[in-house]
């Protein structure tokens, strides 16, 4: 009885709370098997880490948090039936999801221009795992706030803004492991 | 004022509030790897930082603070995650 009020209590979707713990679970574990791998080179890893293009990175947190603001700001506004304000607000935010993505291609293309790629060294194949990964969740995340400000009944919203954040945590969990931690 | 920008209920101004809170937190982040201390505070600090920003995400943006348990759940999961992230930088 007391675990079915538990669960109950748990705001939005529950299949979204399945996938964010999902999500945290498997980047935390990747970044734990990073800070693992750092033990056999912590030097290797502080000097591949001083090629990272850490001002971008930084300037992205602020990005996803400002956009992850608006997908927040958006629910709020549908709710109170502002449909218009709503829909602004998500395709806003999803403008600013393609903004993180194209700092991110920038960085990666610096590293290609630099020569170095995942073989590089075990620091860059970490990087490349992790950051590609999530950076494919903000392409799917992109997706999903265009779709909810197109079918924007305040549940699609609410589960939409519901993966956003989840990217925007994941993100504030890996870049001070990643660009950071020398 | 234009409409879009009015900040008119309580939800809302604690939305704004956690906003600010981020960027502030994650300028503090970028302030503190420029301060000559050793890199086992600064790393310290770091992880301390990103806890605060995971949290006010969890609690403002994903709505956990109308969960305090679960928020509290989250809280513990994410705090031992980064005192390992911690021990595991300090070995």
């Amino acid at each position: 009885m007391s675990d079915a009020s538990l669960i109950d209590e748990l705001p939005g979707e529950l299949l979204m709370w399945v996938l964010i713990v999902s999500e945290l679970l498997v980047f935390g574990a990747g970044l734990i098997a990073f800070m693992g791998v750092r033990l056999t080179d912590p030097a290797g890893f502080a000097e591949a880490q001083s090629h990272l293009y850490r001002t971008g990175a930084a300037l992205n947190t602020g990005v996803l948090v400002t956009s992850g603001f608006l997908a927040a700001r958006a629910l709020r506004w549908r709710q109170a039936a502002r449909r218009g304000a709503a829909r602004l607000a998500l395709i806003s935010a999803a403008l600013l999801g393609v903004v993180f993505l194209i700092i991110k291609g920038a960085e990666y293309a610096g590293k290609a221009a630099q020569g170095i790629s995942y073989e590089t060294h075990p620091f860059f194949l970490f990087y490349y795992l992790l950051t590609g990964f999530h950076a494919a969740h903000v392409l799917a995340g992109v997706a999903i706030l265009l779709l909810v400000a197109w079918r924007d009944d305040p549940r699609n919203i609410e589960a939409g803004g519901q993966f956003w954040h989840m990217v925007d945590l994941v993100w504030i969990l890996l870049f001070p492991v990643i660009y950071l931690l020398g | 004022m234009p409409r879009f920008f009015c900040v008119r209920d309580t939800h809302a101004d604690r939305l704004t509030r956690a906003w600010a809170g981020l960027i502030a937190l994650s300028l503090a982040s970028a302030l503190l790897t420029l301060v000559p201390v050793g890199p086992r505070l600064v790393g310290g600090g770091i992880l301390l930082l990103a806890l605060f920003k995971a949290r006010i995400i969890l609690a403002r943006y994903l709505d956990l603070e109308r969960s305090p348990a679960w928020l509290r759940g989250f809280t513990l999961v994410l705090s031992t995650f980064a005192a390992l992230i911690f021990a595991l930088y300090l070995v």
